[in-house]
């Protein structure tokens, strides 16, 4: 046998495959073998690991060192230098930045201002520091609520402010809180979901990367309103930056006397706990997730119960998205009149994108809900990149549809885009030029379902089995017509029969797809 | 209690009245509405795997499951629409695409039906070798309700190995649906929690984490993920390719004083299988390995005694019934009656152990009754059959506050018990075990104290406060512990001590039995005796026990005094003209004598040859009735027939008692023997409630001869290990040993 020294995880998924995965692949293969290291070094392809917004991904383990924005003609140094030599190559190394992503205004030359709620001090202050996080209102929310608001006066703005999920449901978050409280049990939780493991999405990291106090001021709010007296926050594992920013912010909270006992002398304990993902998309599923924290496998439960009766260990839970959350101190500062000047007259706020693929500035911007689709390509985007032609857009991730060009229009919020049965979902954006191959990119789709099916449920573990051996043969051209109908007929019994959503969501892609390309596709089947 | 009040509801245009708290699925089934599911099952927390039960319900979007929706006042649900059909068909075109379907769709499948009645496997004659075919596939059944007759995937076949490593059962998992059905029995029903999905998506499996094996895993082999798996993906090593079992008979499992019920699956003259009753209100279906694996093996052993034999020079000559009991006659007719000497098993039926303590009373006169405790128990008999005399119900432990477990572990036996205190634990009772090794309750246990047998009668008297005399310096690193459990069971009011067999090792095992009924007496204790004497309780009360008249020891108003026996001159060395050994094996131990009668099924595995062997009919062969730890009389029923000569114990007494002397017993069947135990125990054998025993009070020295303290430590019935002839029984016994090291204890 031999001794493998060095394994290279090179992440395959929809957008890495755009931003050239598949030949930094083969790159990697030939000058590995060029060098002679064949048997040392092994490469793997991956899923996607967590970083979306930084071309194509690798990581060099036992060292467990990620290069990131890697092109074939890096390859050779990175070979030569790291794997045979065993010099960590700095300049490839991913550092991180929340400011280099986020779009403004004098990057692109923009003619629109973004309203900033969410990335208001994302870029701006230094996210390590409590103390410029309060110079920047950081905790006034906080001290108003518990100090001048009862609960339900909170709860009152905050479904008056028209705030829906932004973790894919767009449930009114309102709602949510005020059912949570109406709940007589002296335990409750409030859990914050940073699982994000929609392909193509970052915003929850960045938002935690550049603002982590924003987030533990809007749980103290939430626990406060709901009755919740204990936090968690579930972060997917490969967050490292996340998770250690999150982590002292919350021990300077701490230390502030900003979560504990008695909370601005109001008499309200609160704090909170950080827990890791393993990866498992479906763990970003509510349910699941509760499972998970619980310690058990990530499979989603039965509802109802939901979990606002019956959550964590059986207690009420309510779980919101990083994004949704970051939202609350606004609200409650400015009020909910403030809140509603933006957006739409059904989803008020803002929106935080994540736009990737082929456009000249990619990156992540916040902008009013209703926004439409060709603002955010070519005003923000700053268009397709090389000038060449939009061919469509995946909006919403894996688990999103594929727009095509008479959708650039549309206003786009949570509401409006299920008329075109659409979903505005995590908010990912993935744009792909005229020279895209869609039955590629649906494969990529495709076999990320089938990763990430949990097994629970006939349907979707199955399903998702069959449709990559039909995407398989229709993209190596061994398909026939029948295969692209097999493609419907699955997707559409997984939306109908499937336990959770992530089995009834793969109908999105499919259809859409199919809409759009039906002819492409069959172009590539006997 | 107030009854709850019914929910009407219209499932396809029926309206129907249901109780609330069902879901749609269980209030269809109440009503005879089939809606097809592989995963939904009875007793287990619903999980929505299979998606094969969607309807639709008014107001409700989509299709949901019936299985996880509960029924609402007013509902109107669809089970049958067309929609739901090609549903359905669609979904179960999936499921089918990774299991070897051939036998769903094969051509020769109606003449596998037909071969499906056979003793061969079906696959014999139709090439097919895929599934056990034993009829109780689930999913034929669903396939053809769905009306599903040809499927548009290519079957893939998974090729995982079959793993046929532990004992029992098989595990193939190609033929595995993921129905999570035995993941949730072992984990939610028997709370063991052997099996777990492992990895994830398609390539999810079943299995023990850590690819242990069942047996490295702690799996009991209860057999319950067997029983209720769908598919032949589990089943069992001896009758998976038996086909479909005749009939079902229910009885009573006669291998320790739990008394399950057994369904005896019965096909001509030969029981299959057994599976447990999970509305058993005793057992609630909690067998445990013995009773649902070792029976048939036992009972079919090819080692069985066909015919009566006679010793002679050249070894054993086959005798006719009339010659074997002229000869038994005749040799005890005339023996006075000090010597002669009644052995006989306490895992006999009352009815057999009735006509033993006749025979020896009434026939030969005699009081000499012996049986093997006396060999185990030595001096401590006495006080031991006091302590089991006033053991309380089993279920004493449902609403228990705290439960102290000493020399006792469910993993293999006592399993409604070793649940019932698993589940008393879970819901916040708190437990405390003492034993000398790790037992299959420390995980839920407030406090395990591991320590050698010499210590535990200390322990005991500290904790429950019945001694504290020169105990404490024993335990110098447990101070605060014992502390700490004194407090709690000082303030409970409902408390259980489980005595298990690793009682009966302990040297000081008498002086723990007193600190016991002393804490039952005075300190509100109630007291569950786990022994392996199944029909102790019998024994006692048909008097088959020297010093202990028929019905003697049954306190009918709560009056009686209690009985008082003396044991000091049974003397177990002292030579005999005649001994009669009724279901006892250990011969070498028995006394000297002119003529040994061996009355069993198999052959003892002694040196000592006995002049005559009477082959004798099981359990499943015969009818009668037992006592089970709690007073209840259980029946056991006859599912075939004696094999070849073999006789019920009870006719073989009677019709050698008869030869001696006429008109004595006059038996023709058990109910004449039942008739006549009715004049002592009123309504016997139809009894329902638990038979109240009193107080005995026996004298004892160790009868001579018996030795002290004997170690054997196995599983057996009728003194015959089962190790010995059921074959998975040995990897048990060499998982016990291997736990416990030497300290398994007696019996
Ligand atoms: C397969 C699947 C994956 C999901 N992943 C995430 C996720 O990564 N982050 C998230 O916030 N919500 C995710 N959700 C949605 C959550 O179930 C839940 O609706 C959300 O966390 C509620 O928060 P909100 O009301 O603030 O949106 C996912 C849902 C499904 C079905
Ligand atoms: S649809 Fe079913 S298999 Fe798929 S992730 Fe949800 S529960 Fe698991
Ligand atoms: S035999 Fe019993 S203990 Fe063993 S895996 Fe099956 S259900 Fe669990």
């Amino acid at each position: 046998m031999n001794m493998v020294r060095n394994h290279v995880l090179i992440s395959i998924d929809a957008n890495t495959i755009i931003a050239g995965a598949r030949a930094v692949e083969d790159a990697l293969i030939k000058e590995i073998a060029r060098q002679g290291l064949s048997q040392e070094i092994v490469v793997l392809e991956t899923g996607s690991v967590g970083i979306e917004d930084q071309g194509v991904v690798l990581v060099v383990y036992p060292e467990g060192i990620y290069y990131t924005n890697i092109t074939p003609a890096e390859v050779p140094e990175l070979v030569e230098e790291h794997l045979l030599k065993g010099r960590v190559v700095h300049r490839l190394m991913l550092k991180e930045t929340p400011k280099r992503f986020v779009i403004t205004k004098e990057k692109t030359g923009l003619m629109k201002e973004q309203p900033r709620i969410v990335l208001k001090n994302c870029g701006f202050i230094n996210p390590e520091s409590i103390d410029e996080a309060i110079a920047a209102d950081g905790y006034q929310a906080a001290a108003k609520a518990l100090s001048s608001m009862k609960p339900d006066e909170i709860i009152a703005e905050v479904k008056h402010a028209g705030l829906t999920g932004r973790g894919g449901a767009a449930f009114p978050t309102g709602l949510k809180w005020e059912f949570a409280s109406k709940v007589d049990n002296p335990v409750k939780y409030i859990v914050c979901n940073a699982d994000e493991g929609e392909p193509g999405t970052f915003k929850d990291r960045l938002i935690l990367e550049g603002d982590p106090h924003k987030l533990i001021e809007s749980m103290i709010i939430g626990g406060y309103a709901t009755g919740a007296t204990k936090g968690f926050v579930y972060i997917r594992g490969e967050y490292e930056l996340s998770i250690e920013r999150l982590e002292k912010a919350i021990a300077d909270a701490r230390s502030y006397g900003l979560l504990g006992t008695n909370i601005f002398d109001s008499g309200f304990d609160f704090d909170i706990t950080v827990m890791k993902g393993a990866g498992a998309y479906v763990c970003g599923e509510e349910t699941a997730l509760i499972e998970s924290i619980e310690g058990k496998r990530g499979h989603p439960r039965n509802k109802p119960p939901y979990p606002i009766t019956a959550g964590l260990w059986g207690k009420p839970t309510i779980v919101n998205n990083v994004e949704t959350l970051s939202n609350i101190p606004e609200i409650i500062l400015k009020g909910a009149e403030n809140f509603k000047k933006y957006g739409t007259e059904k989803c008020s706020g803002t929106k935080v994108y994540t736009i990737l693929g082929h456009v000249a500035t990619p990156g992540l911007i916040e902008t009013e809900m209703g926004t439409t689709l060709r603002d955010i390509i070519f005003e923000y985007g700053g268009g397709i990149k090389d000038g060449k032609r939009f061919k469509c857009a995946l909006v919403g991730g894996a688990a999103g549809a594929f727009l095509g060009p008479d959708m650039l229009d549309v206003k786009m919020d949570f509401v409006n885009l299920r008329e075109y049965a659409a979903a505005l979902g995590s908010g990912a954006i993935l744009v792909m030029d005229e020279d895209t191959d869609i039955v590629d990119m649906l494969k990529s789709v495709l076999h990320f379902f089938k990763h990430e099916s949990c097994g629970h449920c006939v349907p979707c573990r199955l399903g998702t089995a069959r449709l990559v051996e039909l995407i398989d043969r229709i993209a190596a051209s061994k398909g026939t017509s029948k295969d692209v109908e097999g493609l419907t007929r699955i997707s559409e019994t997984m939306k109908d029969t499937s336990f959770c959503p992530l089995g009834q969501s793969l109908i999105l892609p499919v259809s859409s797809s199919l809409k759009y390309f039906k002819d492409e596709i069959l172009a590539r089947v006997q | 209690m107030t009854k709850e009040k019914k929910l009407s509801i219209t499932i396809d245009n029926r309206t129907v009245e249901v109780r609330p708290h069902l879901t749609i699925l269980e209030a269809a089934r109440t009503h005879n509405i089939y809606i097809p599911s592989l995963c939904a099952m009875e007793h287990l927390p619903s999980y929505g795997a299979c998606r094969l039960c969607v309807v639709e319900v008014d107001g409700l979007r989509g299709f949901p499951t019936s299985c996880t929706t509960p029924v609402e006042d007013g509902m109107v649900i669809r089970t049958d629409t067309g929609e739901i059909r090609t549903l359905r068909q669609e979904v179960l075109k999936l499921l089918l695409s990774e299991h070897p379907a051939s036998c769903l769709f094969c051509t020769e499948q109606d003449e596998c039906k037909d071969y499906q009645g056979t003793i061969r496997k079906a696959g014999v004659i139709t090439g097919c070798r895929y599934c056990p075919n034993d009829t109780r596939c689930e999913l034929q059944q669903v396939t053809e309700r769905i009306g599903l007759t040809e499927t548009s995937y290519p079957v893939y076949y998974r090729n995982f190995p079959v793993e046929k490593n532990d004992p029992f059962y098989d595990r193939d998992y190609n033929l595995c649906i993921l129905c999570g059905r035995c993941v949730r029995v072992c984990n939610s029903v028997r709370l063991n929690g052997t099996l777990s999905f492992k990895q994830r998506g398609k390539i999810t499996t079943v299995g023990p984490a850590f690819d242990r094996t069942h047996l490295e895993a702690g799996c009991e082999f209860c057999g319950a993920c067997v029983t209720v798996c769908p598919t032949g993906a589990l089943s069992t090593k001896t009758s998976k390719w038996y086909g479909k079992p005749d009939k079902e008979v229910a009885t009573t499992c006669v291998y320790c004083p739990v008394g399950c019920t057994l369904k005896l699956q019965v096909r001509k003259s030969e029981v299959l299988d057994v599976l447990p009753d999970y509305n058993s209100a005793l057992d609630h279906g909690f067998i445990c390995v013995k009773g649902r694996f070792a029976v048939p093996e036992y009972v079919h052993s090819s080692f069985r005694i066909p015919v009566p034999q006679r010793i002679t020079p050249l070894g054993y000559n086959d005798i006719s019934w009339d010659e074997a009991i002229a000869e038994a006659a005749e040799r005890l007719a005339g023996v006075k009656p000090d010597s002669f000497l009644m052995m006989v098993s306490p895992q006999l039926t009352n009815e057999d152990l009735f006509v033993a303590q006749q025979f020896a009373r009434q026939i030969i006169g005699s009081d000499q009754i012996g049986s093997p405790l006396l060999y185990d128990l030595g001096a401590d008999t006495g006080p031991f059959v006091n302590l089991v005399s006033q053991s309380s119900a089993f279920d004493v432990i449902d609403d228990a506050e705290a439960v102290l477990a000493i020399g006792f572990d469910s993993t293999y036996d006592y399993a409604p018990i070793g649940i019932g205190t698993k589940k008393a634990a879970q819901r916040g009772a708190v437990l405390v075990t003492i034993n000398s090794c790790d037992t299959n309750l420390d995980m839920l246990s407030e406090m395990a104290f591991t320590c050698g047998t010499e210590k535990w009668s200390a322990l005991v008297g500290l904790l429950t406060g019945a001694s504290a005399q020169g105990a404490a310096p024993l335990f110098p690193t447990w101070k605060k512990d014992i502390a700490g459990i004194q407090g709690i069971f000082k303030k409970s009011t409902r408390k259980v001590i489980i005595a298990g067999p690793g009682l009966l090792a302990a040297p000081q095992r008498t002086e723990i039995i007193e600190k016991l009924l002393k804490v039952k007496e005075k300190g509100g204790w109630d007291i569950i005796v786990a022994h392996p004497y199944s029909n102790l309780k019998g024994m006692l009360a048909m008097g088959a026990f020297h010093g202990i008249k028929t019905g003697a020891i049954i306190n009918e108003n709560g009056q009686a005094e209690g009985v008082k026996g003396d044991l000091s001159k049974f003397d177990l060395t002292k030579g005999c003209t005649v001994i009669y050994a009724v279901g006892v094996s250990d011969l070498d131990s028995l006394p000297d004598c002119d003529y040994l009668i061996y009355q069993n099924a198999l052959p003892s595995e002694s040196q000592r040859r006995p002049d005559l062997l009477l082959p004798a009919a099981l359990f499943t062969e015969s009818s009668g009735t037992v006592i089970n730890g709690e007073g209840r009389i259980l029946p056991v029923n006859k599912a075939v027939e004696p094999y070849r000569s073999a006789k019920p114990d009870w006719w073989i007494l009677n019709a050698i008692g008869e030869r001696i002397k006429k008109g004595v017993m006059k038996y023709a069947q058990v109910q004449s023997v039942q008739k006549e135990i009715a004049k002592t125990i009123k309504g016997f054998p139809g009894v329902k409630k638990r038979l109240e025993f009193s107080r005995i009070d026996v004298k004892m020295k160790t009868p001579k001869g018996a030795p002290k303290m004997r170690k054997q430590g196995q599983f057996n019935y009728r003194g015959i290990p089962l190790e010995a002839v059921v074959k998975g029984m040995k990897a048990i016994e060499e998982r016990i040993e291997l736990i416990s090291g030497s300290n398994r204890g007696a019996i």
